[in-house]
């Protein structure tokens, strides 16, 4: 059985009159079991992959490979499917038009969903929307499937009119999660970031055809290792405050703030998927009435629910002082997510800067995502930073362009920006 | 099983001899062994002092006998009652906190209910320890609020109340105020509060047939109960303490119409008659302070209990006090109305016994008629002036007499 447990690590003594609290909550899993075992029902998994005509021949070959091998990692009893996607959506496996869109994984069903992927063929657009309904259709006709999970391979840019595919991920968010992966330089970042965002999963880029595979395969391991199939995140907060915003900060920046749904009027939930055995950081702001020099005051609860149980609680205290020394000190672990954060968005704003030529704020932005990476420590940051920019100062942040930059490394920069490190604590 | 002391008249103990058998763990009410210094229960830490729910009953049993009878020897004795109380252990620097109710209380700040980790879970305020906020309600009639306020960081009033469950009979009020400027002084206040109200549990004596040997022999049993509550105080206090625990006393005892108070410091007792019965509120006390002094010499009392010296008292229980006799005094009440005893938290707010009456009567129709739910309200008119200070309001309600 999963057990949950919470930390908190914030400086809860406010000065005379002070009203914001910041808090980070590390939320840790154990014993989650693996997917579809654990009693909340059994899990599903849908494979989505690109085979629209922009897929070369060498590329199609390793989605196939690399789908294939997804297909051995999910596990027996697990309900599946394949969708072929071009500018329609394709149910490649299983071959039904009506009923159960997916099937039980065993050996037999396993032997015929990788014939069907060799039948694959890349031709057609790109219409990503299409793609995320089928799955949502499908999905919908598993009732006793909890935990659903799907994993998103392209190659190429979205090519539907503007606001579709922000229609399809409303009606996908919410119902089944999704791990995304780029093949090749042609697709776009931010796009596919839309998607694995609000459906709850990553976003990464697969450089080269011969990583596919290995990729694959450790994402569905992942979702296969999520035995708790879904859990929510909520924040109680007293009468009259405020939430100024919640974000998981840890393995990844996710802005959590507008995704709130009432609990009730006091307490709001926000929602966090499937868990595995880890620890996500939250980092919680919360804005109370000021009290009185030393009065103590809650600011927030914590807690994540499985269902309508909650399993673990944090507690987010607030009090007032007049003890300079107690209320200027900044906690470590909300410094360090503060800079983190910044870091994600410099470097997602500087790319962004960049890429519509404005080369003063892509420097400026770039600059100061080269010192806070050094400040926070963040050497995958720092790494991948380098192969953008030339660094002259890295304390003080100041960087030239560089010339020639592989498109490679750009979005590997860009996929990454939103990774975090931990500090010790 | 935690009460407050005697807080359930209807059910005396078997036997109310041996308090300490009945030591139970303040957090979570397990059986205490009496050198226990953590709860083998839940691990948390009891002060040697922690409230026994087996004392106070021994204590409700013990003025239920006073009520009927003159104490037999053998019987429950105020010193038997003290074996673990903060009285004969005075445990430094550790707040004893009173028995806590079973249950939680609602928030003291919104009146919402308290979450299982202590906090509102309306408006998020900390529920108070025992020590910073207890109630009492010895009988129906008889209820008292003591409260850390809003501006001092801890409780260093304290209050010990004892009554008979018949309404009218004899009731005792007992409030001291420890002084913030001395080290230890919410332990000392306590434990001096319960030794009062141990001895005061005697009824007071008659004298030899005349008011004067009447009146002479009250101010003596008044005089024993200081002193009483004085050693109390002084044994809390660390023997090298620089700045040793110092409180105010004020002590009303009723006994069908005869209401007689003491008091050493600005701790007040108030008689608040119903509007329409006989006579005025009054002040029955006389404040040992700065203020009264400057009152005695002509000063108007607002400007008196204003002024910059106001609240130094010249008079205070404590190893360094100069003068423990109290100023005592009687009353014969003739209609209904409210006795109520308090300290300056309360009457700073509301100081003219005219005052103080509007702010009762106001309450009352408010809805807070009953002597418990009065005393909450006068606590939170308090914390709604400001709080400045910690709040103790005990009340004694009086009926008319039946005709």
């Amino acid at each position: 059985m999963a057990e949950f447990t919470a930390a908190v690590y914030q400086n809860e003594y406010l000065p005379d009159g002070g009203t914001d609290v910041n808090a980070i909550v590390t939320v840790t899993c154990t014993g989650a079991g693996v997917a579809g075992k654990t009693g909340s029902g059994s899990a599903g998994e849908i494979i989505i992959v690109d085979t629209s005509g922009s897929m070369g021949t060498e590329t199609m070959a390793a989605a196939r490979k690399a789908a294939k091998a997804a297909v051995n990692e999910i596990l027996d009893g697990t309900m599946f499917a394949i969708i072929a996607g071009s500018d329609r959506a394709a149910l490649a496996y299983p071959r039904v038009t009506s009923g159960p869109g997916l099937v039980a994984m065993d050996s037999g069903t396993r032997a015929e969903a990788l014939r069907s992927i060799d039948q694959f063929v890349a031709s057609g657009g790109t219409a990503m929307s299409t793609w995320l309904d089928l799955a949502v259709t499908l999905f919908g006709s598993v009732p006793q499937v909890r935990q659903k999970h799907a994993i998103l391979l392209t190659d190429g840019e979205n090519r539907e009119d503007a606001g579709k595919l922000d229609a399809a991920i409303r009606r996908a968010t919410g119902v089944f999660q999704c791990d995304c992966r780029g093949a090749g330089t042609d697709w776009v970042v931010e796009e596919v970031r839309r998607i694995a965002t609000a459906l709850l999963g990553t976003v990464d880029i697969i450089p080269s055809a011969e990583q596919m595979q290995t990729q694959f395969q450790q994402i569905m391991q992942k979702a296969m290792s999520r035995g708790v199939a879904d859990a929510q995140l909520r924040v109680w907060t007293p009468q009259g405050a405020q939430v100024l915003f919640v974000r998981q900060v840890a393995p990844t920046v996710e802005d959590l703030t507008s995704r709130r749904t009432e609990v009730n009027p006091l307490t709001g939930g926000y929602p966090t998927g499937a868990w595995s055995d880890e620890s996500r950081d939250y980092h919680v702001a919360v804005r109370v009435a000021a009290k009185a020099i030393g009065q103590e005051q809650l600011a927030a609860r914590v807690q994540l629910a499985l269902g309508d149980d909650v399993v673990c609680q944090g507690l987010v205290k607030a009090t007032w002082s007049n003890d300079s020394g107690q209320t200027t000190r900044i906690d470590p672990q909300v410094a360090h997510y503060t800079g983190q954060t910044e870091l994600a968005s410099m470097i997602q704003e500087g790319l962004a800067a960049k890429a519509q030529g404005d080369e003063a704020t892509a420097t400026t932005k770039l600059g100061r995502a080269v010192q806070l990476a050094a400040e926070t420590g963040n050497e995958e940051a720092t790494s991948k930073l380098r192969k953008v920019v030339d660094v002259e100062n890295e304390a003080e942040g100041t960087v030239r362009l560089k010339r020639a930059v592989d498109k490679v490394d750009e979005m590997a920069l860009d996929t990454a920006s939103t990774k975090t490190t931990r500090i010790k604590k | 099983m935690t009460q407050t002391p005697g807080q359930d008249p209807a059910h005396p103990p078997a036997s109310p001899g041996a308090p300490a058998a009945g030591r139970a763990c303040p957090h979570c009410g397990a059986a205490l062994d009496p050198a226990a210094r953590f709860c083998e229960g839940c691990g948390q830490a009891v002060t040697a002092g922690a409230a026994a729910p087996g004392s106070s009953a021994a204590a409700q049993a013990a003025i239920a006998s006073t009520a009927t009878g003159p104490t037999v020897a053998g019987e429950a004795s105020p010193g038997d009652d003290l074996g673990h109380s903060p009285i004969s252990a005075p445990t430094h620097l550790t707040p004893v906190a009173p028995a806590p109710p079973a249950g939680r209380r609602p928030c003291t700040a919104c009146g919402g209910q308290v979450g299982p980790d202590l906090y509102c879970e309306q408006c998020g305020t900390k529920a108070p320890t025992e020590r910073d906020h207890f109630r009492e309600e010895p009988a129906g009639w008889v209820a008292g609020v003591c409260d850390r306020g809003i501006a001092h960081h801890r409780n260093e009033d304290a209050m010990a109340l004892a009554a008979t469950p018949v309404p009218g009979e004899r009731a005792v009020l007992v409030v001291l105020d420890g002084v913030s400027s001395s080290i230890d002084s919410d332990v000392a206040s306590l434990a001096g509060a319960r030794a009062a109200r141990e001895v005061l549990r005697q009824r007071l004596p008659q004298g030899m047939g005349t008011p004067e040997s009447r009146a002479a022999a009250v101010a003596k049993a008044f005089g024993d109960t200081v002193v009483a509550a004085n050693e109390a105080v002084v044994a809390a206090t660390a023997p090298d303490s620089p700045n040793p625990a110092s409180a105010t006393f004020v002590a009303a005892v009723l006994e069908g119409r005869r209401l007689a108070f003491a008091n050493v410091g600005d701790s007040r007792a108030y008689w608040l008659p119903d509007p329409g019965q006989p006579g005025e509120p009054v002040q029955l006390t006389v404040d040992d302070s700065g203020a009264q002094a400057q009152i005695e010499a002509g000063v108007p009392r607002e400007q008196a209990e204003t002024s910059t010296h106001a609240h130094a008292i010249t008079k205070w229980l404590g190893r360094d006090s100069p003068d423990l006799t109290p100023r005592v005094g009687e009353l014969e009440l003739s209609g209904s109305g409210w006795v109520l005893v308090c300290s300056d938290g309360l009457w700073n707010y509301a100081s003219e016994p005219t005052a103080i009456a509007e702010v009762v009567v106001r309450e009352q129709e408010a809805g807070a008629t009953d002597p418990a739910a009065l005393a909450l309200a006068l606590v939170r008119f308090a914390n709604d002036c400001g709080g400045r200070d910690n709040i103790t309001a005990t009340l004694a309600r009086v009926d008319a007499p039946v005709a």
